[in-house]
């Protein structure tokens, strides 16, 4: 199925998600009460092997949000927030001094509110566009390096094949280079939902 | 020059010395390394999971724990060694999310470890050093010039450990 995939079929899956996404940087932006920016989404469709090195490399440090989707279609949310940019957050929302280690309680339960946040609104948005039920599961979180982190979400999609499709969207605060954020937001479906997905928005296989 | 060869997920890679094999960023993957101490040539596979569902082809032994000890041990015997003399050593398996296997029991991590000491022990093998399991990432470079194996982490009690 992922390999089979048009390009038409590939730029709905990147519209779908940009919706999406839109619609969780609004949430993040009223919760940090300044700007997130949006990268043009990207999809791509590669062996689960590259997975790691697509991330910014298997040994980077990072902080990691992991949702399951559950209801009508299935998959994996990941939001991969770089070690700096996870401990700024942290402060910003006032939950933890700027020291505070990122595994403490306070700290983990922060970012993972944001993913739950997030993936909330992404869900509920695409939810109404396929006109079936999207639920994100409790959001599991781990501090560690990148390789580590996902391989969880690389098992899931190993056990279907061996080709992972990506949606990534890169989000960013513009301001203030000095603490400057930026996180990664991926939607990885497995290969039993993309037809679900896709037929709902007219673009069945 | 030393060789630093990678091993990616779901790979499986048989060298000589001085090659090094390397997995990065082990999670609930398991690395396995067979090594013939007399020949100084070993493998190294960078398992995803325990084994294929029932009538699942395999097209990459590596992916497999269950696959990749046979493969491993075949490439080695073709390679000249002998089996009688392999020694395994383990890296990775970890449970980096606690609880999320939705109460089915074991998690990933210790599946593949599981299917890995059963494996192994199929092929009369035995495990001579393990650094494995808890909830931290790895990464692992095997030194086939000397059958040691290096474990780095980063949020692990030990940064550094050699095996």
């Amino acid at each position: 199925m992922i390999d089979q995939l048009n390009s038409r079929q590939l730029d709905v899956l990147c519209e779908l998600s940009n919706i999406g996404v839109g619609h969780a940087a609004t949430a993040l932006s009223q919760l940090l009460q300044r700007p997130v920016m949006l990268e043009v989404p990207k999809v791509s469709v590669v062996d689960i092997a590259e997975v790691p090195d697509l991330l910014g490399g298997p040994e980077r440090l990072v902080a990691g949000v992991r949702l399951q989707v559950l209801g009508e279609a299935r998959g994996n949310i990941l939001l991969v927030i770089p070690a700096k940019s996870a401990g700024r957050l942290v402060s910003m929302l006032g939950t933890a001094g700027s020291d505070e280690p990122l595994e403490s309680d306070l700290a983990v339960s922060t970012l993972c509110e944001i993913g739950n946040i997030l993936a909330s609104s992404y869900l509920s948005v695409l939810s109404d566009m396929i006109g079936a039920p999207l639920i994100p599961s409790i959001p599991k979180f781990a501090y560690d390096m990148t390789g580590a982190v996902i391989d969880d979400v690389l098992v899931e999609l190993g056990t279907e094949g061996d080709l992972a499709l990506l949606v990534e969207t890169v989000f960013f605060s513009p301001r203030h280079e000095k603490s400057e954020i930026r996180g990664h937001f991926f939607l990885l479906p497995t290969a039993g939902s993309l037809a679900t997905l896709l037929r709902a928005v007219g673009e069945g296989p | 020059m030393t060789d630093l060869l990678r091993v990616g997920i779901a790979e499986l890679r048989v060298d000589r010395a001085p090659s090094v094999l390397a997995c990065y960023g082990l999670g609930s993957c398991v690395a396995i390394s067979l090594y013939d101490p007399e020949l100084c040539i070993g493998g190294v596979a960078h398992a995803l999971l325990p084994g294929p569902v029932e009538d699942q082809v395999v097209d990459r032994p590596g992916k497999f724990v269950s696959t990749a000890v046979g493969h491993l041990v075949d490439e080695l015997l073709r390679h000249g060694a002998e089996q009688g003399r392999l020694q395994a050593k383990l890296c990775g398996g970890a449970s980096m999310f606690q609880g999320f296997g939705g109460g089915s029991g074991d998690s990933i991590g210790e599946r593949n470890l599981g299917a890995a000491k059963k494996s192994l022990a199929a092929y009369g093998i035995p495990i001579v050093a393990a650094d494995v399991a808890l909830d931290f990432g790895r990464t692992m470079e095997f030194d086939l010039a000397t059958g040691m194996m290096r474990v780095r982490t980063v949020r692990g009690r030990v940064k550094l450990r050699e095996l």
